[in-house]
């Protein structure tokens, strides 16, 4: 069956002498080395690691910007993660939405993401959800200021990232 | 007469669909997510909503001391009796006791099945990793409504 086939052509003799014009005749009379490959095993192969690959496909696509020395807490009952306003604390500064804020100016930076977001949505009410990204080794006593501003601001839902165990 | 015998097997082009395995390969590669990250949901333990809104459904409050002990009080509720409704969980060499967490969790559970809310209340010392693996176990033991306190 692969006497005649493209494969074997394109195997034993390569692509360009196996489709050349020319045809010359001294390379009928050489020896021909070359085993056939077996494709077989290597598309198998390929298959597995495309499923794979496949049920490792997230398309949530980056919502969390992890630096180096940040390290989430883990956790075993997990949701998925949404996009909504996220508060970081990295290296002891707290940030809202990448904007570095204080104790005393993150429920102002709150409430501004509130009217925003007021303005965006005329008539919608606010949901009032917030992430907070934090390295697992903070306090609780800087975490605090954070729930106590969202408290202040009008969020009620705090979405704590974790990293899936 | 000579018949000539034409063979009717085919040949496949393997070539293409090797292309597009590795092309796919690639793709899936270069855009995989190795981290999976989630949320944990919890709720404002303090100052939601008004009180005369507020269900009052069973609950149980836990109380994470700067000692790594925890205190366990179960409210709103009739069917947990009196002796289970406040629990010590005593530290386990400096760390959080958490299997004997668990077991207790389980417990009042078993006793109490409408037993879905949890508050926790940290200290200004206590680890955010230990609130999260708190708030993990008690998701885990049927607990979807949790809270958290300020200071």
């Amino acid at each position: 069956m692969l006497a005649n086939g493209i494969l074997t052509q394109s195997v034993l003799m390569g692509t360009l002498e196996a489709n050349s014009a020319i045809n010359p005749r001294g390379a009928k009379l050489k020896r021909h080395i070359a085993a056939d490959l077996l494709l077989t095993a290597l598309i198998d192969a390929f298959s597995i690691l495309v499923i794979f690959l496949l049920m490792n496909f997230s398309s949530n696509g980056e919502i969390l910007f992890l630096t180096k020395n940040m390290e989430l807490p883990k956790a075993h009952v997990a949701d998925i993660l949404e996009r909504n306003p996220v508060i970081k604390i990295d290296e002891g500064k707290i940030f809202v939405e990448n904007k570095a804020v204080t104790a005393q100016t993150i429920t102002a930076e709150l409430l501004e993401l509130r009217r925003k977001h007021t303005e965006i949505f005329p008539g919608q009410e606010f949901p009032g959800i917030a992430t907070i990204q934090a390295d697992r080794r903070v306090k609780y006593d800087l975490l605090n200021q954070i729930i106590l501003a969202m408290n202040q601001a009008g969020y009620s839902d705090i979405k704590f990232a974790v990293v899936v165990k | 007469m000579k018949h000539s015998k034409k063979t009717l097997d085919f040949e496949v082009n393997l070539i293409p669909f090797i292309d597009l395995l590795s092309v796919s390969i690639c793709f899936l590669l270069i855009t995989a997510v190795w981290l999976n990250v989630g949320s944990m949901n919890v709720k404002q333990a303090v100052g939601g909503q008004a009180k005369e809104d507020t269900q009052k459904s069973p609950l149980v409050w836990v109380r994470m001391t700067v000692a790594g002990d925890l205190d366990l009080e179960v409210q709103e509720s009739s069917l947990v009796p009196k002796a289970m409704r406040k629990l010590r969980i005593p530290k386990l060499d400096n760390k959080v006791n958490w299997d004997s967490f668990e077991k207790a969790v389980a417990s009042l559970k078993q006793v109490e099945p409408g037993l879905n809310t949890g508050l926790i209340q940290p200290t200004a010392s206590t680890a955010y990793e230990d609130i999260i693996d708190l708030m993990d176990k008690l998701r885990k033991n049927g607990m979807s409504d949790l809270g958290v306190s300020p200071l």
